[in-house]
């Protein structure tokens, strides 16, 4: 038997889903960000934006996941494309850079996640899909680097990413300036992300924002909500009695949340 | 994408594009064959493609779910059978578009006149339109000859009339039921869009007609009174419904006598259930006995 | 036709007042031929914890036994009962480590937490968590099922409510979802017990 713990990703259902593929079935769809994310350079540091949709095909999957990922206390990332992708590639690059920063006792530096992050996609030549925003600040300052799905990378002092980063470039070429403000790169960063919201099918819900400065980091969790839903006008309950019911079984919980072995077992096997 | 421009905008156009075709279509008509039957077939525009039976083919194929552009509903159970008192005609009426059950309450008899009926099963549209195309050959004969047509008569026009269109995307199976005037015996069809037409004692045709098949083979004689014989029909579309997954609804049913035919109330497949099999009937959540599993040691 | 909708499956979990519900229909099918009308999809990790496992059968089937073998280890090793939060990363694990071959099934978790607050987690197949406060559906009927959550589910509802609001979700999604149906099973979990339900449904 393979062994349950061996590491990295595993192979052994790739067979028989090239076979399944092969009769004709369609393999299933992932869940997506959908995503607008955007990252900006101004005065004292960095800004990094993204809404807060996930979907499945034409399905909102979450109305309010989260983009914005942390890697380090300097350092954020936002990321677009397959959602679990975004995930465990940020949270993996997250653990090597907390043992980066306990081993060299140094806080981590920008360009170190991203040649990570970089790598790591660059070995897997584009099939893990995630586009990533990584800003953070460090020895050398203020840092936005874009990082896509085959391994490039690219430095800008502003920058969009995800199926609504059209409307949210938009924004950003008419307004952007050097050395902007907090208060008015904060509102740029909202404004973009909102372009994206309501501009891209894609994009939906909320707006987060992170604030990385030399010595702070502000995440701003759903900094702005454009979409609050209004509350029902009726209840739907339905009156008791209404659910035909064949069979009713009630389970008395053992007194709950006991550790395995004070739980009396269910059946006493008697010695054969 | 100028094709479609053409179909849309230019009226003028597309019937010059269209006149060639008509022509080709044609040639095979019962209209040409001298048999003094008339089709409409002629006014079908075909697409004005070099190709058009194969733009057809890929766009309004309702055998191929997943390449065919335009999906039709299908997935049925229908079934007719002939016994000493005439016809059984027992649908389904579920009607399903991918996975979504677009209705539960479709009719799938059409009643062609008073002494022929039709199932559907395949291209709802398809069935409809050409079944009611028959019953306009049908009274058009009765007014030329004084006379009622043939069930086997009326099968055949409508064989050759979906035969002209054969490969070009047509979906129907269905039986045409009846019975001839002074005959002492009902008559019974079965045609489909691939120009099939079949004579038999009982026919099935839908994705449940294998389950509908094993019971009426089960429990079918010619000799049987028209109350047996109407529960045959009940049981074969309801164990149908509850195997395949596109059949279902209600049991719809037609009893063709020989001086036409009569339709009966429609039964629902959930009541059915219950009263095949009392004990899936469930009580109102608020009066249902506990059954209560305790593990060992815990005190309530 | 996609591989998750050979079997047909229909999963919803909603929480509540101090309680959660979960429920599945009961078909197992191959495409229009139904072939078990008694084939649960959720399944009892604890005793205030449940998974549902919408997809393709046979995928259900080795999910539950690894997931099965997994807890248990997690018991043996921690000696503590596992909590709903670790066990959906556990699963997203499980799942991810799988992302260029996976299984064709999307877990759905619910339960109480250690202070007995509702839990409920969705995931796609390759592992992506993802949370809501108020309800998680998968299956072929899971279109339909969003629908009906979206009108009937309301905050701060109590068991017997709840029980009603997922039960009638659930028996009228699958009643327009053709691949599944054929019954339903909900389990309303709250502090102190567990109540089944086997519903009647129609079986067609």
């Amino acid at each position: 038997m393979v062994p349950a713990n061996r590491r990295g990703f595993h192979f052994d259902n790739c067979k028989r889903n090239e076979l399944l593929e092969s009769k004709g079935s369609i393999t299933a769809k992932f869940t997506k960000t959908g995503t607008t994310i955007v990252g900006l350079i101004y005065k004292d540091g960095v800004i990094l934006g993204a809404d807060t949709r996930a979907t499945e095909g034409p399905i909102v999957a979450d109305k309010n996941c989260e983009k914005l990922h942390r890697l380090t206390e300097n350092m954020y990332c936002a990321g677009a494309g397959t959602a679990a992708d975004t995930e465990y590639t940020t949270n993996m690059i997250a653990s090597k850079l907390e043992l980066h920063r306990l081993n060299t006792n140094r806080q981590p530096r920008v360009v170190t996640a991203a040649s990570m992050l970089s790598q790591h996609l660059f070995q897997y030549q584009g099939h893990i899909g995630a586009n990533l925003i990584l800003g953070g600040y460090d020895i050398n300052g203020p840092q936005l680097i874009s990082v896509m799905p085959h391994g490039s990378t690219d430095k800008l002092p502003y920058m969009t990413l995800g199926s609504g980063m059209l409307a949210a470039m938009a924004v950003f070429e008419t307004k952007w300036k050097p050395n902007m403000e907090r208060d008015d790169a904060i509102a740029l960063v909202t404004e973009a992300v909102s372009a994206g919201i309501f501009n891209d099918l894609g994009s939906g819900s909320n707006v987060d924002v992170v604030v990385i400065t030399k010595d702070r980091t502000d995440y701003l969790r759903n900094h702005s909500k454009p979409n609050q839903r209004v509350p029902k006008q009726t209840s739907y309950k339905y009156p008791p009695g209404s659910v035909s019911v064949i069979r009713k079984e009630v389970r008395y919980h053992s007194n709950a949340n006991q550790s395995p072995a004070a739980v009396v077992p269910e059946v006493v096997m008697s010695e054969s | 994408m100028n094709d479609f421009k053409q179909q849309f905008l230019g009226d003028t156009l597309t019937k010059t594009l269209f006149s060639e075709t008509e022509a080709s279509a044609t040639t095979n008509g019962l209209g040409s064959t001298g048999s003094g039957f008339e089709t409409t077939a002629h006014k079908f525009a075909l697409a004005p493609l070099q190709k058009p039976v194969e733009f057809a083919k890929t766009h309004i194929d309702n055998t191929s779910e997943t390449q065919a552009r335009i999906q039709a509903a299908h997935g049925t159970t229908t079934l007719a059978f002939k016994f000493q008192h005439g016809v059984i005609v027992c649908t389904d009426s579920r009607a399903t578009m991918g996975n979504v059950i677009a209705s539960q309450t479709v009719k799938k008899v059409i009643e062609i006149n008073e002494f022929l009926l039709g199932t559907m099963a395949g291209g709802a549209a398809d069935c409809s339109f050409w079944e009611r195309e028959l019953g306009r050959q049908c009274k058009l004969y009765a007014l030329r000859n004084k006379k009622r047509i043939t069930v086997a008569g009326a099968s055949k026009i409508l064989r050759n009339m979906v035969l002209n269109y054969k490969g070009m995307g047509l979906s129907m199976g269905t039986m045409i039921c009846g019975w001839d005037e002074d005959t002492t015996d009902p008559a019974l069809f079965y045609v489909d869009s691939d120009g099939q037409r079949l004579e038999n004692h009982l026919f099935s045709v839908g994705s449940g007609s294998t389950f509908a098949y094993s019971v009426l083979d089960a429990g079918y004689h010619y000799n049987m009174e028209v109350e047996e014989a109407k529960e045959l029909a009940r049981r074969a579309i309801y164990h149908a419904t509850y195997r395949d997954a596109f059949s279902g609804g209600y049991v719809r049913m037609y009893h063709i006598k020989q001086d036409g035919w009569v339709a009966f109330d429609l039964q629902d497949v959930g009541e059915l259930d219950i009263h095949y099999y009392p004990e899936r009937k469930g009580v109102p959540d608020n009066q249902v006995q506990e059954e209560i599993i305790r593990p060992a040691g815990v005190s309530v | 036709m996609s591989i998750t909708q050979y079997n047909g499956s229909a999963i919803v979990a909603m929480t509540g007042k101090n309680c959660v519900v979960i429920g599945c229909d009961k078909r197992l099918g191959q495409q229009a031929l139904t072939v078990d009308m008694n084939f649960e999809k959720v399944f009892r990790v604890k005793d205030k914890l449940y998974v549902g496992l919408p997809g393709l059968a046979t995928d259900v089937q080795t999910l539950h036994d690894r997931i099965r073998y997994r807890v248990n280890m997690y018991d043996l090793e921690e000696e503590r009962a596992i909590q709903p939060d670790n066990l959906a990363h556990m699963i997203s694990n499980m799942l991810y480590q799988k992302r260029f071959g996976p299984y064709f099934c999307e877990p759905i978790i619910a339960g109480l937490t250690e202070k007995d607050e509702p839990y409920i987690m969705g995931m796609d197949l390759i592992g992506c968590l993802s949370s809501a406060p108020d309800f998680i559906v998968g299956g072929t009927a899971s279109d339909n099922l969003y629908g009906m959550c979206e009108a009937l589910w309301e905050p701060d509802l109590g068991p017997d409510d709840l029980f009603r609001s997922a039960s009638q979700a659930l028996l009228n999604a699958v009643d327009r979802d053709a691949m599944s149906g054929w019954g339903a099973v909900v389990h309303v979990i709250t502090p102190e017990k567990t109540e089944t339900y086997h519903l009647q449904g129609r079986q067609d």
